[in-house]
């Protein structure tokens, strides 16, 4: 087992470092760069830079010199505990992130609870009932919550918001509190905005969750196993809640690996819509910008968090599955 | 991307929304209601209007007051009384319409750190001269004089005696001193001489004359100087602008702040040593950050707000500087509003959206022409008027051809003929774009600015080659040899390899449709057997195609050319930064032919050499050489003008009904940092 984890982690640490590699690659594959992109900005926005500023700028930023030396650099300052300052923003790109990441991370697991609250129900129901009407209704709900896109349905609900409710207009906050200390009336303000942002982000995943629940219960339901256990005379709950739900779950496990990215990163286009203070708009901001520091910190960030995840959701199915575990000790 | 051809995929509609910002436009409407319903906008553009200059010192106010805030301060002792923190000539602004009151926070939008000009141009008054609302004059501003010498080698200005800095410290001639003596002179910090401070390839200098005189010379004639400092270049835009994102510009900076991040002052170990403490690689970027109005609170300016919380968090917030010195007509210190708050929008939509539902009191950037529609409907809802700013530049969708272009020689060719140039120009029907695009509120045209500004040739070159003529067109590439066309009647190369195509760049995110509109030049083009592929670039990769030579024709808008000496890229290929007509040629023009290639066209040499000598000519003579050049430019169409002098770039105004002292029409141009000729300090709530 011991020897089982530190091979996991030493694949890991290669992991993360192709990931360095991998993600600095690609934010200098498309031509030009933050200084390109700067120049561009300010043209389309009525102001201007003149020659002598873009070699200044160049020079400054390092961005004169080749891409190794300046991987080398980053990755200098990385091992070092400091990921460098974000060129846009003119702050440490880890105060950039660091303002984000925790609200971030309160919308994502609200979204993550409604998915979860609303699909595994819906998804055991489903199969218990299957053909039913409640089916057919959760069905085709479900499939039309695969079909619309997050972000047009956060569109059409923010200028229905507006139009007939006078709601506030995207972000978490209300005006008064966006600058404000933290209070309990802030904390308030935040909840009152976070069921749009959770129900529009946990929509298209619960529907994706209720067909997979759905589909994996029926298979278990037939099983020799249920049938006894109903032969031992269980209530019907206990029957299907106890054994083949919990089978059934797997697949959740199994993807949790995907879940702490999704925590950090969300739903980047949705939260851009709702004008969310969250870290995907940022890490969008910073690919257009191509300001690789911040844009490589934010995939370095994820890409770590995906291999901690897959990590901890192997440990997990150990933990769910005695037929793992079983396999595991021979 | 060519969305006639093939269908778009859902990834790649979500790419474009993510890229384009505004691609995934729900509150706009189809062009095809606008068409329907021509000139909707023509009646929200009123009458040009803005306060007024007071001259004559008897009409001066005798006795100052201030806003309540500030006068608590001066009760609490924290604060000089007013008399002592104006100049003794402080300049005297007769409001648009009234006297207002104090107080009150301004809420508007930005979208981001990059965002600085939507701050920058509000508080632009600390420009050294300054347009008034009209654009043609110059007026006084931090400075309250000058002298522009008989031979045009000196330019004076006189401060205002008592003038002090936000932190109550004296405005002076020695913080212009310090400025060329320790910052333009210091090769760390201005590595090359910068070209608005030059005359023909020769440095200019300053001297002090005495605590509020200020010379500037030149070894030779630049009568153009005095335009210098009034525009938005980096000698006369003012410390705000060119101290701003690295920037080493703008003539003066307060001596006695910056001095404590200077080498010279406290030596290079001890300034690498603060700087290093505070995060920074060395002192040059740190000192740099220090100079930056957004982003330090403690910096001394001289705007009529100040940065309180820096730009680049979720707010931008600025706060009265109690010692500006601007007074109205009735002793009142300026400005009239407390503090201007900006919130974050992550994309322009949302950004849109808010306007529309009244959070923003003021808002005239990044709203969206395409919006008005839904502006119209909300605004007696939620309450503000709308008002359009048209621009003063010929066309906000102006095709450059490339006379630089070497990829394909057969395009090379036609691309450099004229009459390929002019039967393009003649095969666009401005009208449907104008209609379809802008309301039927643009004016279309050629490239030539409007007739209001001095430069302009007169109102027949904004026809010339620049309307609808289908048959001309067609007789003009039969002329030149583009004769054959295949079966679709699309005209053939004349190398034998198939259909003449022209390849359309387009730009994504822009403040008008730039793809939609080419797509729409496309099809008219088919009239004329002339096949474009429009492509839609990402903004950056855009600059960095034309950078790189390598487009044919691109599509920008021509903002800012109708200060054509000030502001020349985007008429004239004199700029690498943003070169349309030829990266090649600009870099041949401000190397002054040393790298680079030089035009072959004559008469764009000619533009070019008419161009270099403007400097130097007195006012009049230089308003002659600014319509030859405009007449070369229109009659051989390097670019091709479409419609303009409308409101795309920042003329939709959102104005909260609660507001006063508002323009009905305000100027729209770069060099009157609009609103800044309109005097924000003079906006308020009516309560």
């Amino acid at each position: 087992m011991l020897a089982y984890l530190a091979r996991r982690l030493a694949l890991a640490v290669l992991t993360i470092w192709a990931i360095t590699i991998l993600s600095f690659v690609i934010i200098k594959l498309p031509p030009g760069d933050y200084i390109t992109s700067y120049i561009a900005q300010m043209s389309a926005s009525g102001g201007f830079v003149s020659e002598a500023e873009v070699q200044a700028l160049r020079r400054e930023y390092g961005l004169d010199q080749p891409g190794y030396v300046q991987y080398l650099r980053w990755m200098t300052m990385v091992l070092h505990g400091r990921f460098g300052v974000a060129l846009e923003w003119k702050r440490p790109v880890s105060e950039v992130i660091g303002d984000r990441l925790w609200l971030t991370m309160v919308v994502s697991v609200a979204a993550i609870v409604v998915t979860w609250a609303l699909a595994i129900p819906i998804g055991i129901y489903s199969a218990v009932r299957q053909y039913s009407t409640g089916d057919y209704v959760a069905t085709f709900v479900g499939f039309i919550g695969l079909a619309v896109p997050s972000f047009m349905l956060a569109l059409i609900l923010l200028y229905l918001g507006f139009k007939y409710f006078n709601a506030s207009i995207g972000g978490l906050f209300s005006d008064r509190y966006a600058e404000a200390p933290w209070t309990l009336a802030k904390v308030w303000d935040l909840a009152r905005h976070l069921p749009l942002p959770a129900l529009i982000l946990g929509f298209a995943g619960t529907a994706q969750l209720v067909r997979i629940m759905r589909a994996n219960l029926l298979d278990e339901l037939g099983k020799p196993y249920v049938v006894t256990a109903r032969a031992r005379g269980l209530s019907e709950w206990r029957v299907i809640l106890k054994y083949p739900v919990r089978v059934a779950l797997n697949p959740f496990a199994s993807t949790i690996g995907y879940l702490l990215p999704y925590i950090v990163s969300g739903s980047i286009i949705v939260s851009l819509v709702l004008g969310l203070p969250t870290v995907g708009p940022l890490l969008l901001r910073a690919l257009i910008a191509q300001d690789m520091f911040l844009a490589g910190t934010i995939v370095l960030l994820l890409g770590v968090l995906t291999v901690v995840g897959t990590f901890l959701s192997d440990l997990l199915l150990l933990w769910i599955d005695p037929r793992i575990r079983l396999e595991g000790k021979q | 991307m060519d969305r006639t051809r093939r269908r778009v995929t859902r990834r790649e509609l979500l790419q474009d929304a993510a890229l384009a910002a505004g691609g995934f436009a729900l509150v706009g409407f189809a062009p095809e209601v606008w068409a329907q319903t021509p000139k909707l906008g023509a009646h929200l553009i009123g009458r040009l209007e803005g306060p007024e200059l007071v001259r004559d010192p008897a009409k001066w106010p005798k006795k100052f007051s201030e806003a309540p805030m500030l006068a608590e301060l001066v009760k609490q002792g924290k604060l000089p009384p007013v008399e002592q923190r104006v100049p003794q000539e402080p300049l005297i602004l007769k409001p648009v319409r009234e006297i207002g009151r104090y107080g009150g926070t301004l809420r508007r939008g930005f979208t981001g750190p990059g965002d600085s000009e939507n701050g920058n141009r509000w508080v632009s008054a600390d420009k050294l001269l300054f347009w008034d609302y009209t654009g043609n004059k110059v007026m006084p501003s931090v400075a309250q004089a000058w002298l522009l010498s008989e031979d045009g080698k000196s330019v004076t200005i006189y401060l205002r005696k008592g003038m002090k800095w936000s932190d109550g410290q004296p405005f002076t001639a020695d913080d212009f001193v310090f400025w060329y003596q320790d910052i333009y002179l210091n090769k760390d910090l201005v590595p090359t001489p910068n070209a608005d401070f030059m005359i023909n390839g020769k440095s200019g200098s300053l001297r002090k004359g005495n605590d509020t005189t200020v010379v500037f010379e030149f070894p030779e004639p630049n009568y153009l100087f005095l335009d210098i400092l009034a525009g938005s270049t980096s000698m006369g835009g003012g410390q705000a602008l060119w101290q701003m994102e690295g920037r080493t510009m703008g003539a003066y900076t307060p001596a006695h702040y910056v001095r404590q991040f200077h080498p010279k002052y406290i030596g290079k170990d001890e300034a690498d040593r603060k700087a290093k403490a505070a995060g920074f690689d060395g002192w040059v970027a740190y000192i740099k950050n220090r100079w930056d109005w957004r982003l330090n609170p403690d910096l001394p300016v001289l705007t009529p707000w100040k940065t309180v919380t820096p730009i680049n968090n979720p707010s931008w917030v600025m706060e009265r500087n109690p010692y500006f010195y601007e007074m109205d007509t009735a002793g009142n210190q300026l400005p009239y509003i407390d503090r201007i708050v900006m919130t974050l929008a992550e994309n322009l939509e949302v950004l849109n959206l808010r306007a529309i539902a009244g959070q923003y009191d003021l808002q005239e950037r990044h709203t969206g022409m395409a919006k008005i529609p839904v502006f119209l409907e909300n605004r007696d809802r939620v309450g503000y008027d709308l008002h359009l700013d048209p621009a003063l530049n010929g066309s906000d969708a102006t095709l450059h051809t490339n006379q630089a272009h070497d990829g394909d020689p057969e395009i090379a060719k036609w691309l450099q003929t004229a009459d390929f140039r002019r039967a393009l120009s003649m095969g666009i029907d401005r009208d449907q774009l104008n209609e379809t695009f802008w309301l039927g509120i643009g004016v279309p045209g050629s490239i030539a600015p409007a007739e209001t500004v001095p430069y302009s040739p007169g109102p027949e070159w904004r026809k010339k080659w620049a309307t609808l003529d289908v048959g001309q067109a067609n007789s003009l590439l039969d002329k030149i040899g583009l004769s054959k066309k295949d079966a679709e009647g699309y005209r053939l190369r004349t190398d034998g390899k198939g259909r003449l195509r022209l390849e359309l760049m387009t730009a994504a995110g822009t403040f008008i449709p730039q793809t939609q509109i080419g797509e729409m030049i496309k099809e008219q083009w088919k009239k004329i057997g002339i096949l474009a592929d429009v492509k839609e670039h990402e903004r950056s990769l855009f600059i960095t195609r034309v950078r790189s030579n390598e487009h044919q024709i691109d599509m920008w808008a021509n903002d800012g050319s109708e200060v054509l000496f000030l502001f020349p890229r985007h008429a004239l290929p004199v700029d690498p930064v943003e070169a349309n007509l030829g990266y090649p040629i600009a870099v041949w023009y401000a190397s002054a032919g040393t790298q680079g290639k030089a035009p072959k066209d004559p008469q764009l040499l000619k533009a070019l050499e008419l161009f270099r000598t403007a400097n130097g000519k007195k006012a009049q003579e230089r308003h002659k050489v600014a319509q030859e050049i405009w007449k070369i430019l229109v009659d051989q169409v390097y670019s091709i003008g479409t419609v303009g002098q409308s409101p795309a770039t920042m003329g939709v105004r959102v104005v909260s009904r609660k507001m006063g002292n508002i323009p009905e029409r305000q100027i729209n141009a770069q060099h009157c940092r609009t609103p800044g000729s309109s005097q924000p300090s003079t906006f308020y709530f009516k309560g």
